[in-house]
């Protein structure tokens, strides 16, 4: 090690001191519970293994994060791809718009989902109005509500992650394609598809693992027909007093989570993706 | 970056000018909530000194309305500032609060159930019978460790634009699609929801206690496809003026706002569903016994009239009724002409089973 970097070192110490302290001294507390209420053991472990409920729940959680995942991905890519062909204004435009959701608040915008999809919401008038429907369709106060609000409050992040991705794909490469004579669709599923795959993979894997932890947009879309693992374990703090169960079951999701992720980085797209820029 | 630092900086000039004693801990807590830190950064030991009452309610517009009714009074008589904090007073939230020794509320406005709840786990003093007076409050309305501030329940409430001005005579029309076509809305919180099921599956009021669940999971089953479940008070009124339901259960302090609002909402009395909201005092409160004499202030009947006007709330203290106007008779829940087949909601029954019941239930909705 160089004296500069033996320097830099020492300069993150504080920040790793105020890391531990605030931040993983609190979690290990808190995990902590989960062994010893309301009485020292595995207790609560062994109850959440035997019970249906809580399976339906980790059930239910699974089905809406993956659901969300595959929408948000398809649509994501689209815009992504559709950004990074635009002049750099409308670009700029764009990656704006792409923002703007990022200011408001998670609550305000299931309550807007809420107007627009309910039964005599702006959409299901204006479909009742055009004809298309005779009846108010149910789009909220279910799970396809709760995709739907999911699915708009991850976009930003996947269009993010991978504008970044496809702006990195070399544009020789693209060229030398079509001067090779392959056709548009070819040039997209055998040289683009494939090289923003280091893009995709962290985009599912960073949707996924976010949309595990909804709670808001569930609970108020959902009108208590979706439940999912974040508002079990509220309910279960916050009113029920089973601190036990719920510190366990918040240990579990982050176990599950990290083992989603040193799988992930078993894979080279994941490697190539975290290296980031070293090409 | 700068906004957090901004925010950090503001919050220490604040703390350090309540050190002082230069601004009172209600602008503290203004000052702090305003920069969303109320939780992060309280002054604890330094509260008991300033020799205030502060309760903790579920805010919103019961702020202002708890101030008026609870908080003048007592300042009047004793000279002793109210304050009121709306974050809340989640037993989770009480438990987390006593475990930490960092108890900032001395007064906290929940159900009876959670005065039994928190008095179980230790986390709740006993009511000072010997500073309260337990006779200011109607039969069955104080416990060892809480006392009833107010009544409220659960109703029928009803669109009568879309039940063509038909009137739900009680739970079973709920029930009965035919006659009341349209969705319904009842509460995800279970206290007081299969009470109404049972009643509609013609249970007796004297038999309801302890609850037949599998009779009433039975019973609603097939009404679930038309229920949207509220979890907070502004839902459930949402959820009418929206046109999204015909009926709901829902409080009646709300079914009277929406009243207010648009006259074609409306209620029935017929079966409420009776709760005791209850005070309790948390272990270790900064102004200790002293808010035993606000307790004792609070159950005099004219600042409970003045919350009924408010808000609804109904008095706890019989002698209010005799203070009131036909106006107030008819959102008070225990006015003699609404009373009659009111259901009382069981506090020891859901002390001891309210956990397992909530689990259960919003395992069976969301199936």
């Amino acid at each position: 090690m160089t004296h500069f970097q033996r320097w830099a070192l020492a300069l993150t110490l504080p920040a790793a001191v105020l890391a531990i302290a605030l931040y993983v001294f609190p979690i290990v507390q808190v995990l902590a519970l989960s062994f010893l209420e309301p009485k020292p053991g595995f207790g609560n472990y062994v109850s959440l293994l035997g019970n249906a409920a809580i399976g339906r729940v980790v059930r239910t959680t699974i089905v809406v994060s993956a659901l969300t995942t595959a929408i948000t991905l398809v649509l994501s890519y689209i815009v992504a791809f559709a950004i990074v062909h635009m002049p750099r204004e409308r670009r700029r435009v764009a990656l704006f718009l792409v923002m703007v959701p990022f200011w408001i608040s998670v609550l305000v915008r299931a309550f807007s989902w809420i107007t627009i999809l309910r039964r005599n919401g702006v959409l299901n008038s204006a479909l009742v109005e055009a004809g298309a429907i005779q009846e108010p369709l149910d789009l909220v106060y279910n799970q396809l509500g709760v995709v739907i609000g999911m699915v708009h409050y991850m976009m930003p992040f996947a269009i993010l992650l991978l504008v970044a991705n496809l702006d990195d794909i070399d544009r020789r490469i693209i060229q030398a394609a079509r001067s090779l004579g392959a056709q548009p669709a070819t040039v997209f599923w055998r040289v683009w598809l494939p090289l923003s795959l280091p893009g995709l993979s962290i985009a599912t894997l960073f949707t996924f693992i976010f949309s595990l932890g909804f709670l808001v947009t569930p609970a108020l879309l959902g009108a208590g027909r979706v439940l999912m693992i974040a508002e079990y374990i509220s309910v279960q703090i916050s009113s029920t007093l089973r601190w036990g169960v719920a510190t366990a079951l918040s240990t579990l999701m982050l176990l599950a989570v990290g083992l989603l992720v040193a799988i992930a980085m078993r894979h080279p797209a994941f490697r190539a993706a975290f290296g980031g820029g070293h090409r | 970056m700068s906004v957090t630092r901004f925010t950090d900086d503001t919050a220490q000039i604040a703390l350090d000018k309540f050190r002082a004693g230069r601004i009172d801990r209600r602008a503290f807590l203004t000052a702090m909530a305003g920069l969303g830190l109320a939780v992060a950064a309280r002054p604890t030991t330094a509260a008991a000194a300033a020799g205030e009452i502060v309760i903790c309610n579920w805010g919103g517009a019961a702020l202002e309305a708890f101030q008026k009714a609870y908080g003048a009074p007592f300042k009047a008589a004793t000279g002793i500032n109210v304050v009121v904090d709306g974050a809340g007073p989640a037993t989770g939230a009480i438990r987390a609060m006593v475990e930490s020794k960092n108890v900032t509320w001395d007064v906290t406005d929940g159900g009876m159930v959670d005065a039994v709840v928190l008095g179980k786990g230790g986390f709740v003093e006993p009511i000072d019978y010997s500073i309260v007076d337990k006779s200011l409050v109607g039969p069955d309305m104080a416990a060892e460790f809480g006392i009833c501030n107010y009544t409220f329940a659960n109703v029928l409430a009803y669109d009568a634009k879309k039940t063509g001005g038909k009137v739900p005579a009680g739970w079973a029309d709920f029930f009965d699609l035919e006659k009341f076509p349209g969705k319904r809305t009842m509460c995800k919180w279970i206290q007081g929801q299969l009470e109404s099921v049972l009643l509609a599956d013609g249970v007796k009021p004297e038999e309801m206690y302890p609850l037949d669940v599998d009779r009433a999971f039975k019973k609603l089953e097939p009404l679930l496809p038309h229920i949207i479940f509220w979890e907070g008070g502004a839902q459930s009124q949402q959820l009418f003026r929206d046109g999204e339901v015909t009926l709901g259960n829902i409080w009646h302090t709300r079914a009277n706002l929406l009243h207010k609002e648009n006259h074609d909402f409306a209620w029935t009395w017929s079966q409420q569903l009776l709760f005791s909201s209850a005070w309790s005092v948390p272990k270790g409160n900064p102004a200790g016994k002293k808010v035993f004499d606000f307790i004792n202030s609070s159950l005099q009947p004219e600042g409970q009239v003045t919350l009924l006007r408010l808000m609804g709330n109904g008095p706890s203290n019989p002698k209010a009724l005799a203070l009131m106007n036909d106006d107030d008779k008819a959102v008070y829940p225990l006015a003699p002409q609404n009373v009659a087949t009111a259901l009382k909601i069981q506090a020891a029954y859901y002390a001891d089973n309210e956990a397992e019941l909530q689990n259960r239930f919003l395992d069976f909705i969301s199936r």
